[in-house]
């Protein structure tokens, strides 16, 4: 009974020195600001704002939302940016159709069933689709003693649907002449989990080889080839440890896995990624369609890019949101962060600090303007 | 700690009877009724937890069950594309769940088992404290660490092995291939998954090895039984019961495992029993709703939800039938009444039975004698 009663005394004890110690670090992460990213727009003061914006979404902007909030908050230490990855894409809409977020980050822009659900939860003027992140879909393979890989559409839809199942079979061999390819068999690598890598790159597949690519796009993994696994960094860690491995990955999470290049249609030009080569890709292949006033949604058709300065499999992600807020204060919050993103500033710093690549100017100016009449 | 126990019955006890003038003497202090108090409220609390969770599960899930699979758009893409209705959806799931938790049972029970053995009655006193340290701490690393340890330890390690076991048993269909060259198989799973019910199946085995009484197995013993006979003889009848029940609490561990599944795994939505290949993995529940919520739009969030449900059964089963296996031959008190009701009428010429059993029988009249005194 007396050991019964110190272990009580001690659990009090310990029960309020975490207390005092979760109060104190909780204070700590308040007081101390983020070091400043190496930025100035001179053109917005944001320091004038405060408040919070709470936000989430596709995983695929965690790493550049990341860069994008501390730049902000660089500028404007009032405001605090909560961005939950953890989401997904589908999750995020999900959240700011019930009203708990500000805004979504999401790899495919809003359904117009979505389009129509938003004016329940926005009003009348209902949301918009900025798109704010591009990047590209990177074919990363692993066969010992090849080095550089050249692939054009229809072998990799060949590949991804089991239809060429080892690495020097004559369509392979015939894209890259002089390499010596082994006969090693081809392990596909594909994602397990629902995601917008996907999406985009079944798009590019279906959109290039419908003959060959039989299934409609979209995030999960259609068919029963190949070897699935969780998230971009499963994929390109699974590609990485096997031999004769092939994958597709967002080219953020690559690392150092090597990339193959890519042909552009049939003109026999192999292109690597680059963050100009996307910019350039969305600019041939994207075109905007609106949902609804000021609506920025955008429709690729990769079939377009038609010259050796572009990437052709681009992965574009969109943040969406009301154009007009319950409390206009968050609403000008809102909008001048994602100005922030949009900016030739932000986008800079995507591309230094996420591999993510600036938007076309074009694209910019439409989002600024948008982003101008959110209220 | 005899003490408090008496205090406990004293409410029921006969009136008039000793114990019951000691316990209203000590009745009056509020600290009893406050601890009173609180323990029966977390003993409630627990029930309505419990109720919640699975009013949760059935609300959320009866809108996808409900749903028409095969015409409802909302179902038509992603995880749930392809699907005629919630049974044909969540049955390979079910089958996945429970194929991957019997093969790490199959795999780590008699590990397990084992360990514990050598722990109660091989193991030098200061080695098996030591290795009941080191097995507790399993249960300690979470399940994400499990998971990458799969991903960049098992499944290496465990491709050679799976070719082997191709080659020479691949006539078997749980061995046929064509065989993972990632590794990410259900058997690179399933032995993860086993070292992860290791700690539970061990501690509870080794806490019920090291009850079986003394007389027991020093009675094995003086009848010139080697260790093992003794172990044969006199800990695993006894322990049987326990044994089971921590079996099936280490296979509850394994149906609820998500991360190191969804980690390891190349998941497919169909029933199979092959074991070796990528494409053939039977998908688990937990793994499956891991994997796809986020991408899920809310109806395809409540069908994952509903496979929660089944799961939510299976386990509330597999719990269940432990429960009642310990409560029907349970404790150590009953099954030693049992084993004296069972005896023959003692005869003190057949050296045997006296030898087994005497001192136990011996000692049974003693505490009979000693009753009737008191009452």
């Amino acid at each position: 009974m007396k050991f019964n009663k110190a272990a009580a005394m001690s659990a009090i004890a310990l029960a309020s020195v975490l207390a005092l110690t979760a109060c104190s670090g909780d204070g700590g992460a308040k007081s101390s600001g983020t070091p400043a990213a190496s930025t100035s727009d001179a053109a917005v003061d944001y320091s004038s704002l405060s408040g919070t914006i709470t936000a989430g979404g596709s995983s695929a902007q965690a790493n550049v939302q990341q860069a994008w909030t501390t730049a902000f908050q660089a500028q404007a230490s009032n405001v605090k940016i909560n961005y939950d990855k953890s989401q997904g894409s589908g999750g995020g809409v999900t959240n700011w159709l019930n009203g708990s977020y500000d805004f979504a980050g999401t790899d495919a822009a809003l359904s117009a069933d979505q389009f129509s659900q938003a004016k329940q939860t926005c009003g009348p003027d209902g949301g918009v689709d900025i798109p704010v992140y591009l990047s590209g879909v990177s074919i990363v393979y692993k066969l010992d003693g090849v080095k550089k890989l050249n692939l054009d559409a229809k072998t990799i839809a060949s590949i991804f649907s089991g239809k060429i199942t080892s690495w020097n079979d004559p369509a392979i061999a015939a894209l890259n002449k002089g390499a010596t390819l082994p006969s090693t068999p081809i392990s596909v690598v594909h994602r397990s989990d629902g995601s917008g890598t996907t999406a985009n790159f079944t798009t590019y597949l279906h959109q290039q080889q419908p003959s060959i690519w039989t299934w409609d796009a979209g995030t999960t993994w259609p068919n029963n080839v190949g070897s699935g696994q969780q998230g971009g960094s499963g994929v390109v860690n699974t590609v990485e440890a096997g031999n004769g491995t092939i994958g597709y990955a967002d080219q953020s999470s690559i690392g150092d896995a090597t990339a193959a290049s890519v042909e552009v249609g049939d003109t026999g030009k192999f292109v690597d990624y680059s963050e100009a080569a996307a910019t350039e890709s969305l600019t041939q292949s994207g075109t905007i369609a609106p949902q609804g006033a000021g609506d920025l949604t955008v429709t690729i058709d990769t079939t377009k890019i038609n010259n050796a300065k572009a990437y052709p499999i681009p992965l574009l992600s969109y943040d969406v949101l009301c154009k007009t807020f319950k409390d206009s204060a968050q609403g000008k919050l809102t909008a001048a962060y994602l100005g922030f993103i949009v900016s030739k500033t932000g986008q800079q710093i995507g591309a230094k600090n996420a591999g993510a690549a600036p938007l076309p100017e074009s694209f910019l100016s439409k989002a600024a303007k948008t982003l101008a009449s959110v209220k | 700690m005899d003490v408090p126990a008496d205090r406990a019955d004293s409410g029921s006890a006969d009136p008039g009877s000793p114990r019951r003038r000691t316990a209203a003497k000590v009745r009056a202090r509020p600290a009893d009724r406050i601890f009173r108090f609180l323990s029966t409220g977390s003993a409630g609390l627990i029930m309505v937890i419990l109720a919640g969770v699975a009013l949760f599960l059935i609300i959320k899930a009866a809108p996808a069950i409900a749903a028409n699979w095969s015409t409802n758009p909302d179902l038509a893409g992603g995880t749930t594309h392809g699907f005629t209705s919630f049974w044909s959806y969540v049955g390979p799931l079910i089958w996945g769940t429970l194929w991957s938790s019997l093969i790490a049972l199959v795999l780590g029970a008699p590990v397990a088992i084992g360990i514990a053995l050598f722990i109660s009655h091989y193991a030098p006193r200061r080695l098996a404290g030591a290795l009941g340290y080191l097995v507790d701490l399993l249960a300690a690393v979470p399940s994400v660490v499990f998971g990458l340890w799969g991903i960049f330890v098992i499944r290496p390690f465990i491709i050679p092995f799976q070719d082997w076991l191709n080659q020479y048993l691949g006539w078997i269909p749980l061995f046929s291939g064509p065989v993972s060259r990632t590794g990410s198989t259900i058997l690179a799973g399933a032995i993860v998954l086993a070292v992860m019910i290791l700690p539970i199946i061990t501690s509870i085995s080794r806490e019920i090895f090291l009850q079986t009484p003394r007389l027991h197995e020093e009675a094995a013993l003086a009848l010139g039984s080697t260790k093992w006979e003794m172990v044969r003889l006199a800990v695993f009848p006894y322990a049987r019961s326990g044994i089971v029940s921590a079996t099936l609490l280490g296979l509850g561990r394994a149906l609820g495992e998500t991360m190191a599944i969804a980690l390891i795994i190349s998941p497919s939505l169909i029933f199979s029993v092959h074991l070796i290949t990528d494409t053939k993995n039977s998908q688990t529940i937990a793994a499956n709703a891991a994997l796809n919520f986020p991408e899920s739009n809310p109806l395809q969030r409540d069908a994952l939800i509903a496979t929660g449900l089944a799961l939510f059964i299976i386990s509330f089963g597999v719990n269940f039938i432990a429960r009642w296996v310990v409560a029907r031959t349970g404790s150590s008190g009953r099954r030693k009444e049992k084993v004296v009701r069972s005896l023959p009428p003692s005869d003190p010429t057949a050296p045997a039975a006296d030898a087994a059993d005497g001192p136990v029988l011996a000692r049974r009249g003693r505490e009979q004698a000693a009753e009737e005194a008191e009452g």
